[in-house]
This record gives C-alpha cells, sequence and structure tokens, in this order.
C-alpha cells in the first residue's frame, strides 16, 4: 500500500506543480502592456483608472476548421486590450453546440453570462433580451454609426432595440464535384427536375449523388427547408407561429414527398441517419458522393489542403435550383450567428468601454473582408459585391459569389421563425421520413401539433 | 449492548459529513426539481407560472415519452437477464483459476475506466457499415452489412451491447473482491467433503456473495434509469428518437426546447419510476435472499 | 481430465479478453497509421509503416499533459475524501447501536442512489454560484465527493455487515473505543472494499463529463474528458489522431489500476490472516 501510495502523493505533488506553472506563464502573457494614454474620447484625460480589469469572452471557435476565426479574433482582442487601459481579456473557447445548447443556457438560467459571449440571433438571443440578460447596444451602434452599415440585424432584434451583431452571414446550396462533372459532360441544373436527372445519372454511374449526415437532423433540414420555400414559397414560414399558414399545406407536403422520393431512390448513402457532420464532408472529399447541401461556410473545409486533400480547387457550388426554369432563385441566407454582451456590463463603465471598443474592432469592413478571405464567411455587414470578388480570387469563391449574386429572393432559416420546440418535432420528424417510418403528410400533422401547442403557449 | 457503540457524539461526528453533503447535493436539488416540475419555467425568465399536474399529463400522453419508457425497460431487462449472469460466470470462473489471475482481473476492467465519450468514438468505429469490426467479422460468415446505429431496429441492440461491454467488467471486479473475502477453509472444508466445483459455487460461493450480487443488481436498475451518456455519445437518441431513454428524452424535449419545467417533471418521473422498480425488486426478490448471513 | 478441466475456463475467459481487448487493439494500431484511407483499407493489421506522428501532434493539439494532470489530482483527493466520509457513516450505520435512527439515515442514503444526477445540473450550478466557486476546481471536487457518498456507503455498509460480530466485541472488551475499533479494526478489515470502491469512485470522477463541462471555463483548469470531447470536435476528420489522443487518455488509469488491483488481493490477505 505504502508504495503505491508515495507514487501518487508523488504525482499529486508533480501535478500541482505544473499546475501553478502553467498558471504563471499564462498571466505573465497576458499583463497589459499598454500605457493608457489613448482612448479618451470624452476628455476626461486627466483621471484614467489604469487599474487592471478582466472580461471574459465566449468564443466558438475550436479545432483545425476555425483556426482563422480565431486568428482573428485573437487580433480583435489585441486591439482591444490596448485601447484599453488595465484590461485583461479572457478568451474562453467552447464548442459551439455544446455553448449553444448547455453551457450559455446554464449560464442564463443562473443569470451570469460571460461579459462577451457566442449567441444565436434567432429565437435564443431574443429569448435572453426578453429577460434583461443581454446589453442593448443601440446606443453604442449609434454613437459609431454602425447601426445601418449590417445587411440584417433582425436575429438579433427585440422590439426596436439591438442586442447582439452578427459576425458573418452564409447562404445554402450545393457543394459539387466539379472534375467529375466535367469527366461526365454534366452541367449545373437550372431546373429542379434537372437536379433530379443529373442525381439519377450520377446514382446510375454508381456514385452517390447526394452526401448527406442525418444524425443531427439540422443537416438534411437544409435541403427539406429550401424545398419547401420553392414549393410553398418562402413566405410560408413566417406565418407558422402566428397561426396564418400550416405545416399541413400541400405544398409543404410536396416538399417533404420530394426529400422523401429522393431517400427512396438512393440518392443519399445508406445508413447515412447515423452519421456525423464530418462524415459527409468525407464522402466528397474522397470522391464517393458528388454533391452535398451544406451552408457556404464549409468552403474553408474544401479549400484546405489538411482536410480536403486532393480535392482543393475541384469543388463548385451552386443553388438550388427551382422548379421552373427562369423563376427567381431563393435561398436560405441570414446572419444568425455572432456575439451578444451581457447586461451586467453596464453596471462597469470600464467594461462599457471595453465592449464598444470590442465592436469597434471587430465589425469593420477591414476585419469583414479579412474573414472572407481566409475563412470565406460572407460578410454580416453591406458589402459591394465587386468589392467581395476581387477579395478572393479562389474559384469556389468566386461561384459562392455568384450564388449570392442570383438570389432571387432570400429567407431566414426556419429555426430563426418558429419555437425551438417545433424544431425539435421537426428534427424529429425528418429522421422518421429517412428512416422510412412514417408518411410525409402524417409528418407534417404532428409537426402542426407540436406547432399549435407552442403557439398557444406563447399567449 | 455495549457503551462503546453507543456514543453519541461520535455518532454524530461520524455521519454529519457525508449526511451534510447528501442532503446539500441530492435532497435541496430534487426538492427544487420537483418545485420546478409543476412550472412552465423556461429555464431563463424570472417569472414562473404554476401549471399543477400539466407537464405530467403532458408527457403522459406523449407516445415518444412511453417508447423512451419502454427503452429504459429494455435497458434493466438487458442489464438483469444477460448481464448479471454473465458478471457472475466470470466472477467465478476468474476466482477459480490460479494462471493469469491477474491478468484476467486487469483485463475485464479496462473498458470500464474509459470515459463514455471515448468509447462512443470507440464503438462508432466498430460499427462502423463500410469498415467497422463488426460487419467486417459478420462479413465472413455471409451477412450483409448491418447499419448498427442508423437502423432503428439494430441502433438499441448496438448501444445496449456497447453499455454492457463498458459495464460488465466493472460489476466482476466487484462480485470477485466479495468472493475473494470468502474464508478459504469454507472452500477447502468443501472440497475435502468432496463438493464438485459446480456444486461449492452454487451452495458455497454464490450465496454467501448474494447481498454484493444484489447491490449489482440494484446499481445497474439505478444504472439503467439514469443511462444518458452512452445514449447521447452514440446516437444522440436517434435516429428518429428510437434510442431515447427517459433522460436524453428529457434533453431532447426539455433543455434543448427550452421547456425546463416540463424537463424537472420528467426528472421526477424517472425518479418515481426508479423507486418503484427498486421498491419492487426489494419485495420481490431480495426479501427471501436476505436472511443468509455469514 | 484434469488438463481438460484447467483449461475450459481459460478457453472462456480468453474469449472474453479477446472481445475486451480487440477494439483496444484496433485503436493501437490505427494510432500508428498515417491517414483515414490507412485504416479503412486495413482496419485491423498492422500497419505496413508505423509513425509516431500522430503521438506528437495529439500531445501537443490536445494539451493532454495539463489535462491529465487536472483530472489526476482532482480525481483521487475526491475520491479519497469521499471514502473517508463514506466509511465513518458506514461504520455508524452497520457498526453503533442506533439501529431506528441508522435504518432512516441508511434508506435516505440509497435513495441516493436512484436520484437522477443528470437532471440535477441546475440545481447544483446554482449552490456553487452562491459559494462563488465556479470556475475553480473546488466546483468539481465539492459535488464529486458528494455524488460519490451513495454508492460508497451501499458498498462498505454491505462489507462491513459481513465481518463477525465476534471481532468487536472481542476489540471491545480489550477496551477500544468506538473511534478506535472504527480507526483500528473495522478499516484494515475494509481495506479489499475500500479499494474497490476508491478505484471507483476515481473512475468515476476520472470519466465526468458533465459537470466538469459546465463549471469550468478556464482552458488550464479543464478536465481530461472535457479536452477529449473538444480534441473530438476539433479532429473528428483525422481517425488515426484521434485514436493517439484516446491512447494517451486510457493509458494512464491503465497503469494506475494495474498497479491498484495488486493491493486488492494483498488486501484480502492482509484481512484474513487478522481475521
Amino acid at each position: 500500500m505504502k508504495k503505491s501510495l508515495m507514487l501518487l502523493m508523488t504525482l499529486i505533488f508533480v501535478a500541482s506543480a505544473m499546475l501553478a506553472g502553467c498558471g504563471k506563464s499564462d498571466n505573465g502573457k497576458n499583463t497589459p502592456a499598454n500605457e493608457g494614454q489613448k482612448s479618451t474620447n470624452n476628455g476626461e484625460a486627466a483621471k484614467v483608472d489604469d487599474s487592471p480589469f478582466e472580461i471574459t469572452i465566449r468564443h466558438t471557435q475550436v479545432g483545425e476548421s476555425k483556426k482563422f476565426r480565431l486568428a482573428l479574433l485573437e487580433d480583435v482582442v489585441k486591439q482591444t486590450q490596448d485601447a484599453v487601459p488595465g484590461l485583461t481579456i479572457k478568451l474562453d473557447a467552447v464548442d459551439s453546440e455544446v455553448n449553444r445548447k448547455e453551457k450559455l443556457r446554464g449560464e442564463m438560467a443562473a443569470g451570469k453570462p460571460p461579459e462577451v459571449f457566442d449567441v444565436f440571433g434567432s429565437p435564443d438571443a431574443a429569448l435572453y433580451a426578453k429577460e434583461g440578460l443581454m446589453l442593448d447596444i443601440t446606443p453604442i451602434l449609434d454613437e459609431l454609426g454602425l447601426k445601418d452599415k449590417f445587411t440584417t440585424l433582425a436575429p438579433f432584434t427585440l422590439d426596436g432595440k439591438i442586442y447582439g451583431l452578427p459576425i458573418g452571414g452564409s447562404i445554402e446550396g450545393f457543394f459539387y464535384n466539379k472534375e467529375y462533372f466535367e469527366q461526365k459532360g454534366l452541367k449545373v441544373p437550372a431546373t429542379l427536375d434537372e437536379l433530379d436527372k443529373l442525381a439519377e445519372t450520377i446514382k446510375a454511374d454508381g456514385k452517390i449523388p447526394f452526401a448527406q449526415s442525418s444524425k443531427d437532423a439540422w443537416i438534411p433540414l437544409m435541403t427539406t427547408n429550401n424545398l419547401w420555400s420553392y414549393y410553398a414559397g418562402p413566405e410560408i414560414t413566417y406565418g407558422f407561429k402566428s397561426g396564418e399558414t400550416k405545416w399541413t399545406d400541400e405544398n409543404v407536403v410536396k416538399a417533404v414527398a420530394k426529400h422523401k422520393e429522393w431517400v427512396d431512390k438512393g440518392y443519399y448513402k445508406k445508413g447515412e441517419l447515423g452519421f456525423e457532420y464530418a462524415d459527409m464532408r468525407n464522402q466528397i472529399v474522397t470522391g464517393e458522393a458528388i454533391m452535398m447541401m451544406d451552408g457556404s461556410w464549409a468552403n474553408s473545409v474544401f479549400r484546405d489542403a489538411e482536410q480536403a486533400g486532393d480535392m482543393v480547387g475541384k469543388i463548385g457550388y451552386f443553388n438550388m435550383p427551382p422548379v421552373n426554369a427562369g423563376d427567381p432563385v431563393v435561398v436560405m441566407q441570414d446572419a444568425n450567428n455572432g456575439y451578444g454582451f451581457s447586461s451586467a456590463v453596464a453596471e462597469d463603465p470600464r467594461k462599457m468601454q471595453a465592449v464598444k471598443e470590442f465592436i469597434k474592432n471587430m465589425w469593420t469592413d477591414e476585419m469583414q473582408l479579412r474573414g472572407l478571405k481566409e475563412d470565406g464567411v460572407l460578410p454580416a455587414m453591406k458589402m459591394d459585391l465587386e468589392q467581395m470578388k476581387t477579395t478572393s480570387d479562389d474559384p469556389l469563391m468566386q461561384d459562392i459569389f455568384k450564388a449570392v449574386s442570383e438570389i432571387g429572393t432570400s429567407f431566414p432559416a426556419f429555426d430563426a421563425l418558429v419555437q425551438a420546440e417545433v424544431n425539435t418535432a421537426l428534427s424529429m420528424g425528418i429522421q422518421q421520413i429517412i428512416g422510412g417510418e412514417i408518411e410525409p403528410a402524417k409528418m407534417l400533422e404532428n409537426v402542426q401539433a407540436a406547432q399549435d401547442a407552442a403557439n398557444a403557449a406563447g399567449q | 449492548m455495549n457503551k462503546a457503540l453507543r456514543n453519541p457524539l461520535i455518532y454524530l461526528i461520524f455521519v454529519i459529513p457525508a449526511f451534510v453533503l447528501f442532503l446539500a447535493f441530492f435532497i435541496y436539488p430534487v426538492f427544487t426539481a420537483v418545485n420546478n416540475s409543476f412550472t412552465s419555467w423556461n429555464g431563463i425568465s424570472k417569472n414562473i407560472t404554476y401549471i399543477g399536474f400539466d407537464n405530467f399529463v403532458t408527457a403522459f400522453h406523449d407516445v415518444a415519452f412511453w417508447k423512451s419508457v419502454k427503452n429504459n425497460v429494455y435497458f434493466i431487462l438487458f442489464s438483469c437477464l444477460v448481464q448479471v449472469p454473465l458478471i457472475v460466470i466470470f466472477s467465478l470462473l476468474i476466482a477459480n483459476v490460479k494462471k493469469f489471475k491477474g491478468l484476467y482481473k486487469t483485463a475485464v476492467f479496462m473498458p470500464s475506466i474509459m470515459s463514455t465519450a471515448v468509447i462512443g468514438i470507440l464503438w462508432g468505429f466498430i460499427y462502423n457499415p463500410d469498415f467497422g469490426l463488426a460487419n467486417k467479422i459478420l462479413g465472413v460468415f455471409g451477412v450483409s452489412p448491418i447499419y448498427w446505429l442508423s437502423d432503428k431496429n439494430w441502433a438499441m441492440i448496438s448501444i445496449l451491447i456497447t453499455n454492457a461491454w463498458q459495464w460488465t467488467g466493472f460489476y466482476i471486479v466487484m462480485v470477485l473482491a466479495a468472493i475473494l473475502a470468502i474464508p478459504k477453509e469454507l472452500e477447502e472444508a468443501a472440497a475435502i467433503d468432496g463438493a464438485t466445483g459446480f456444486q461449492r459455487a452454487t451452495k458455497i460461493t454464490i450465496p454467501l456473495v448474494m447481498p454484493i450480487i444484489s447491490v449489482v443488481i440494484m446499481l445497474s436498475i439505478a444504472g439503467a434509469m439514469k443511462a444518458a451518456d452512452i445514449v447521447l455519445v452514440m446516437t444522440k437518441g436517434g435516429p428518429a428518437g428510437s434510442t431515447d431513454v427517459m433522460a436524453t428524452y428529457m434533453i431532447r424535449y426539455a433543455i434543448t426546447s427550452f421547456r425546463h419545467g416540463f424537463g424537472n417533471s420528467i426528472a421526477v418521473l424517472i425518479f418515481i419510476f426508479t423507486i418503484i422498480i427498486t421498491v419492487l425488486y426489494q419485495v420481490l426478490i431480495s426479501k427471501r435472499t436476505e436472511r443468509i448471513e455469514y | 481430465m484434469r488438463a481438460l478441466k484447467k483449461t475450459i475456463p481459460h478457453i472462456f475467459l480468453m474469449a472474453y479478453l479477446l472481445v475486451i481487448l480487440y477494439p483496444f487493439l484496433f485503436v493501437l494500431f490505427s494510432s500508428v497509421k498515417t491517414n483515414n484511407q490507412d485504416i479503412a483499407s486495413n482496419p485491423f493489421g498492422l500497419p505496413g509503416s508505423i509513425t509516431f506522428d500522430n503521438y506528437i501532434n495529439a500531445w501537443v493539439n490536445a494539451k493532454i499533459s495539463t489535462y491529465f494532470f487536472n483530472s489526476l489530482y482532482i480525481g483521487v483527493l475526491s475520491a479519497c475524501l469521499s471514502i473517508l466520509f463514506a466509511a465513518m457513516l458506514a461504520f455508524a450505520v452497520t457498526r453503533m447501536r442506533y439501529n431506528k435512527i441508522s435504518a432512516v439515515v441508511f434508506q435516505l442514503i440509497l435513495l441516493g442512489m436512484l436520484i437522477p444526477n443528470n437532471s440535477l445540473l441546475l440545481p447544483i450550478y446554482g449552490i456553487m454560484r452562491k459559494l462563488d466557486i465556479l470556475d475553480t476546481h473546488m466546483a468539481l471536487i465539492l459535488p464529486y465527493v458528494a455524488n460519490a457518498i451513495p454508492f460508497s456507503v451501499i458498498i462498505l455498509a454491505a462489507f462491513m455487515r459481513s465481518l463477525p460480530g465476534e471481532i468487536e466485541e472481542a476489540a471491545v472488551i480489550d477496551g477500544l473505543s468506538s473511534a478506535g475499533l472504527f480507526a483500528r479494526i473495522i478499516i484494515p478489515l475494509t481495506v479489499p472494499a475500500i479499494v474497490t470502491v476508491f478505484i471507483i469512485n476515481f473512475l468515476g470522477n476520472w470519466n465526468e463529463f458533465l459537470l466538469a463541462n459546465y463549471f469550468l471555463s478556464s482552458e488550464e483548469l479543464r478536465t481530461l474528458p472535457v479536452g477529449m470531447v473538444g480534441f473530438r470536435d476539433a479532429y473528428n476528420t483525422n481517425y488515426a489522431q484521434m485514436s493517439a489522443g484516446i491512447i494517451f487518455s486510457v493509458l494512464p488509469v491503465m497503469i494506475i489500476y494495474a498497479i491498484l488491483q495488486e493491493k486488492i488481493i494483498e488486501g484480502v490477505t492482509a484481512g484474513s490472516v487478522k481475521g
């Protein structure tokens, strides 16, 4: 017993020594090295308080595929630290899903979110703002003249006040294997029927037409959402919450039936219902599958040799085509993910200043273009398409810019327009469709039931 | 009987630290949960409305909830009918071999030392329909690929197998410790009397370790009722909710959907169901074996 | 015949070991392969060329050393504390003559086994906030100690109950107080159970994810499971590197277990000599 006890004690000792060491080196790195002579907006330079203080930024830039975004954030943090005397910014990295579904919610329930945090606009931010947990940043935006610079701030707006800013925008469409298309003489479809035929051809060739991973239901729902926006029109989604429109609308049924038809025809890999998000990208990278519905953010994967290997430069992008040739292109386009701020910040003028400085440094044309160039994130701020095109000459990015320019009508993703519990019901439903357990009409009846319950509870 | 064992001060000193922690981290939170289960709280709002038993009524009317209950029952049945016999048999085997005892003991425990997150990753490889171990082996016998985690008919059994793989060794070590604690003289005396290995096992060893087996069964039931991590890391309750257990149902329909009050009512139901099952077990089975003491 | 009788158990046990160990071998092999294609084309054999880059990358990328020592000291400290408290309570409940109170206390604690901890996360988070120890290791140690108490009490009480009553009668006649009886007689006799419970508690703490994920945010405070999941999220397309990460997270506990499991046998021998 004694020997192992000694061993354990030694290990504990070593552990605590290491910890102490880690702590120290970290502090050393973060010591604010600024003198604090700048940053005087209101002429009170005489008594600038430069005693050290700290704010935490919760971000979700974890992992290989987000390294550029992290670098960008780190630069903004540095600029902000330099501009505010005494400020130390602590970066707290958490996986996006974990932050959205667990961590931030727990902190909100306890009333103690970090000063700055990654947040989804709708429905999350609205809910938090309603409880007075988020800082109203309208005055700051007015002061910095940023208010009208964004494509849309709707997801972050509640009762005319703005509670957060989107970091970037995105659209949803098809990534495809350009090389394969050229070899087989295939071309980008102009109608849904053509897309259908294309899939049939690819299937006959022994390849998987569409890569999809449905373990997380939001992935197949990208396809479904875009389909029903064509069949039933994008306006229909806005009416579900108010009860003006119903999920059981025959055109929505038709859209779900279309998705089901693709499943039944074997256009997706068998067993994909159990696959993780990364698997579908792998299907494209290995050449096993030819097309993939995903958000434009996925371009960063296909432009990085470490992740995409030989496929770099061989992937293209197109919008989901309309039902009839020449109809306007309808595409999901939103800017729902960004940063929010704790309402507790308002109690401390120095923290307010830090937040203001952070906003000032983060949302600039320069940073938006840098995000676009390095990371392929579409700007959340209004920007000339021509300027975007000159920023990145990557062919995949050019495809995406072209897709943006083709958009006739854009709509926000359905989960920003309906209650969380409706999203849950729809998620369940689409997996049942893919699993072949249920018919579209019945599935949508279930969703409508959840919608009715949620609407009733909301009143 | 004697004074040394009736010292109120010592008794208090011995009981209080553990008991206070227990009250703070078990009883108090349970009261909070029960209280919240009667509300429509969204988990964030400061306004909390009491809605009586509505949450419970909603749950009882939900087909998906009963499906999750059924999956918990599968968990229990699998633990008690498949795992427990295996645990007893392998404990006896290990206790009675002379060679490699240390190796067996170390090895059987190995799956239990891994975090569930890692096990989820590992078994994800094994169940991979294209190159996973499971299908490769079955392929040798000409079985066509099974979509373990994607097919609703296979997903639950896949999870149960993984769960058993993870925890069987854990319980084996517990039972083994009890078997090894049995005084050697008893077995030796029986051996001299001419009892066979099988007779010794059933007549002496198993009755003597019955209290521990009983504990193992109780722990399996409690574990089965609480099981969540393994489901979350393997299927997230999917496909289409077919592997939801009560705990993941709670997460799916309550926490993810901002229905905290409803979630708490599910937690309370898990608690109540577990108590009912354990009490049933105690009354029906445990009582009969309780008289055996040594 | 005798030889056959001796080998049959080994055949069964070896088959069981194969089931247990093969996945580990699979991970081990995968961890020295170059990439996914390598794993997919030859999943179960050794690769043609062995590479250790995955280990280096995993160690550097995943900061496993920091997470490892955090997990180790939190796990050991919490497990020791809960065993101490649980053993005291188990002794008082099973051996001291307050049967009525003891029955109530014990039943209550038994109830604790049935409480679904997952759902108690938010109330416990509230307690931690009131104590103002969020984002410190204390925020894990307290709940870990508390969470292990019901289980430890049940196991230790079961073992203590099975100890023959004559031992303590003799000890009390020798003039030992109840505290002395606990420290000098009962604890040494319970060593096998204590070691078992220690291992189980330690592992529970070592692998705990939910609380560690919620209650800590600083990277340098993180424990191994949180680190591993982060690692998986970050590198989930690189199976080879993930396998190396798995090896890192599993190897240390395997060594600790291998050391401690000897003690179980030692404890039993010591116990039976004294008894």
